[in-house]
């Protein structure tokens, strides 16, 4: 019987449904979201994309000149490239309404500005 | 209801019991189960072999993912057998953050388990309510390591991320919330005499069976065996948490749920000592890349019982071999057991009753090199090589 | 000097013709088929919507205002959908089943005061016509799923035989202890002798309990569902069914949760009567839907049975305690 109450109770209280898109969480602070990279800061090591466990990141050129492709679609959001980064150029941000039709769109790519 | 005819129904590998995909061949006379025979392997990714293509850092990520629900225990043991092999000690702070990380896994796992268990005897609205409230504990695991599943929180040498006293309000917020709805569907699954009827008397595992065909885990706890690799073999801090490990005698569903819902609370009581008694300090240390030559067994209590790891180093940067035992394979013998002589009605929850995760279990392909075989053991010959009835 | 056959005979086709054309409207319309596939629509989302909310969710939300149009909208999607018939199959009985599972619980609606306290068809002993398409359906359910030939449907085909067996005898008694009460077997007459008398819930509460578990398990409703288990043989009966036939099937089933909530309504609640200001309709629309979830309340708070837990329920609880009402009945405890 205290389960029919409670089942009755639940009449009562706002469904815990979040009506996505229309209503959306907000994400903590270090959620581990789509990493982001700084060319400022990034020198060209190639630690990131050796790290990378699916081989999501790849470096094209080396030193500071280097650029960065980030395939979202192989990334696992997993963080290793940001911990391993020596000079902190690489920030896990808070998007995740990463899916699309498109593939090309799952590309990223990071380009040196002088 | 029988007249002699049997007839022979699949059970899987698509099927609504499973929530992963397996096969189970069952004969049936009438609603009585007269015999079955299982076939695995359905779920086999060849993650033995990708362990062996990369790096020792790359492969946390790879153990993490054999499985889902039990990522953290995969990725604990995992880094448990590498730091072994490295033979690195491990700072205090990490060893009671790992604890703290592993029964909020248990917790998860086994509200999760609770639903689909509600869900198989065709009580939705149990199912409904425990997952509704399973989501405070996986808000908990954002807030601590960044994602609801996979969260990556082991590294060798320590964890990743520490759990800041700013957090640790929120937690134990969470945990006395949870604590209070576990206890009232405690006193739902005791006292609600559907469940009740479905449940107490089923799937029946003696203890002398349980230990004879090698369950592990809570279906062995169930058959009132007092057997845990937490307080048998101490890993991480579990040698200075004080826990009582939780037993059942009946040897039915009704008691591996009893078990589970028990166990829940403990964790819950563990988390609270370890976050109480957390020593201060660093949580990880450096590790060199390459890993000195030996051979390792690392075991750890996932929420489905013993997982076994083991891993073989060549002094490079990636393991030679690696294998993963996981628990439900050393459950699936128990199973074909349980299911003997039950009604077709009861062949799902008996299933759940162990709590199969066919993902970490499907390992079972033999290659042998030099004689250019390779072949799948069946259960049948299993059982004839290792069962003693 | 005698009759102008000819104009005779223009007069009774000109009366025969509009008397057809109202009854043609009466039956496909109003209060017929369109009115009750409308009706069983609108049953079957307050039944989901209901059963969401106890569970703590939505339910249908988006598709119309609070989702009132999903019922139809899934109808329609199903409708469009590929038809498979398996190879090895009863081809006729497999296409008939379905069609006969939607045209039974449609007739046996006929019998039931919807719009005033006299039916549409009504006779001395539609009670037992009532319970005969009951009996009806469930031989259907069998037949559809032995056609289907798949081992999954075969199950689920005789635990449907097998439930039919437990719920059967307490249901027939405890409906014919109302017309023992009213002295009639026509559901009409029962529904007028409440709007003179009391609701025979309130003589009979015990024959009410008894009747709301007995359709709970003719309308195959957890903790009956044993028939079409999904958890355990995968949808049992019906699993061979797709496109139009489960189309088909699902308003058929959803036409046996009117007929189910017409009944407890008609022969309990009272049926359509007129209160106060407000047409007979509306009072039948009012009653029916609570009948609905009542019937949404039981099927959320429990867990489903095993058919031999059921059978042995059945005969050894229910069985008893309808005889029992039908004693108390005769010893004037009842009406």
């Amino acid at each position: 019987m205290a389960f029919l109450k409670e089942a009755l109770k639940q009449l009562f209280q706002k469904p815990a449904t979040l009506k996505y898109p229309y209503e959306k969480l907000t994400v903590p602070k270090d959620f581990r979201g789509r990493p982001i990279w700084d060319m400022k800061k990034c020198i060209g090591c190639g630690l990131c994309s050796n790290v990378c466990p699916s081989g999501a990141i790849e470096m094209i050129g080396k030193g500071l000149e280097a650029e960065i492709n980030h395939y979202v679609d192989r990334c696992m959001f997993c963080g290793q490239c940001a911990e391993i980064c020596p000079e902190n150029a690489i920030r896990m941000s808070e998007e995740y309404e990463l899916a699309d039709f498109d593939r090309s769109k799952m590309l990223h790519e990071y380009k040196k500005h002088s | 209801m029988s007249h002699g005819s049997i007839i022979k129904v699949p059970f899987g590998p698509q099927h609504p019991a499973l929530k992963e995909p397996e096969n189970f061949l069952f004969e049936v006379d009438g609603e009585i189960v007269v015999d079955v025979k299982p076939r695995l392997g359905y779920n086999h990714r060849g993650i033995e072999k990708a362990f062996e293509l990369r790096t020792y850092i790359q492969n946390i990520y790879l153990a993490e993912r054999i499985c889902g629900i039990c990522s953290d225990a995969h990725t604990t043991c995992y880094t448990q057998a590498i730091e072994e092999l490295l033979n690195v000690e491990l700072p205090p702070r990490a060893r009671y953050i790992r604890v703290v990380i592993a029964e909020l896994e248990r917790i998860h796992s086994h509200a999760l388990w609770v639903g689909i268990a509600a869900h198989e005897i065709g009580f939705d609205t149990l199912f409904m309510y425990v997952w509704r409230d399973r989501e405070r504990v996986l808000d908990l695991f954002e807030m601590i390591s960044g994602n609801r599943i996979h969260y990556a929180m082991n590294t060798i040498g320590g964890v990743r991320r520490d759990i800041h006293a700013a957090m640790v309000p929120k937690i134990i917020k969470g945990l006395d919330f949870f604590e209070e709805r576990l206890r009232f569907y405690l006193d739902v699954v005791k006292t609600e005499q559907t469940i009740l009827k479905r449940t107490a008397g089923v799937g029946i595992l003696k203890p002398r069976d349980a230990v004879n065909l090698c369950a592990v885990g809570p279906t062995l706890r169930a058959s009132g065996i007092r057997n845990d690799v937490r307080s048998d073999d101490p890993y991480a801090a579990y040698d200075e948490i004080p826990f009582s490990v939780i037993t059942h005698d009946d040897c039915d569903v009704l008691s591996r749920l009893l078990v589970r819902c028990e166990e829940m609370l403990e964790s819950i009581e563990i988390i609270r000592y370890a976050l109480d008694s957390m020593p201060e300090g660093i949580i990880r240390v450096q590790v060199p890349k390459k890993v000195p030559q030996g051979e390792v067994v690392s075991r750890v209590e996932a929420p489905r019982g013993e997982l076994i790891h083991y891993a073989k180093s060549n002094g490079t940067t990636k393991p030679e071999r690696y294998k993963v035992r996981s628990p439900t394979l050393a459950n699936i013998p128990a199973l074909c057991k349980m299911l003997l002589g039950g009604y077709v009605a009861d062949i799902p929850i008996v299933l759940a009753g162990i709590d199969p995760c066919f993902a970490c279990m499907d390992r079972m392909a033999f290659v042998d090199i030099k004689q250019n075989k390779k072949w799948v053991w069946t259960m049948q010959q299993l059982r004839r090589k290792y069962a003693k009835e | 000097m005698g009759l102008d056959y000819a104009a005779v005979k223009k007069e009774v086709r000109k009366r025969m013709t509009a008397e057809t054309i109202v009854s043609l409207i009466r039956i496909l319309v109003f209060p017929g088929a369109m009115f009750l596939f409308a009706l069983a629509f609108f049953y079957e989302w307050v039944d989901r919507k209901f059963f969401a909310r106890l569970q703590n969710r939505y339910g249908p939300l988006h598709t119309g205002p609070h989702g009132i149009l999903q019922p139809l909208a899934d109808f329609l999607k199903l409708l469009s959908k590929e038809d498979i018939t398996p190879h090895a199959s009863d081809r006729l009985v497999f296409a008939l089943a379905p069609v006969l599972y939607l045209a039974l619980p449609l007739t046996t609606l006929f019998v039931i005061p919807v719009l005033d306290p006299t039916s549409f068809i009504a006779f001395e002993g539609d009670l037992i016509f009532v319970l005969f398409a009951f009996t009806l359906i469930i031989i259907t359910v069998f037949l559809a799923g032995w056609s289907s030939i798949n081992r999954f449907s075969t199950i689920g085909s005789m635990r449907a035989v097998l439930q039919m067996l437990g719920y059967e005898i307490p249901m027939g008694l405890v409906t014919v202890g109302t017309a023992i009460a009213v002295r009639s077997l026509s559901i009409s007459r029962i529904v007028e002798w409440q709007s003179l008398h009391f609701w025979l819930i309130l003589l009979q509460p015990l024959g009410f309990a008894i009747f709301t578990v007995c359709l709970l398990a003719e309308l195959q409703f957890v903790p009956f569902d044993i028939p079409e288990a999904e958890t355990e043989i995968v949808a049992g009966w019906r699993t061979e069914f797709s496109g139009r036939k489960l189309a088909l099937l699902r308003l058929g089933k959803d036409l046996e949760l009117v007929l189910a909530s017409a009944l407890i309504a008609s022969l309990y609640l009272g049926g359509p009567q007129q209160f106060w200001l407000i047409p007979p309709i509306v009072i039948f629309l009012v009653k029916t839907t609570f009948a609905v979830m009542l019937l949404s309340l039981l099927r959320a708070v429990f867990a489903r049975f095993r058919i031999d837990q059921m059978l042995s329920g059945m005969w050894k609880y229910l069985l008893p305690l309808a005889t029992l009402q039908i004693i108390l009945i005769q010893a004037g405890l009842g009406g």
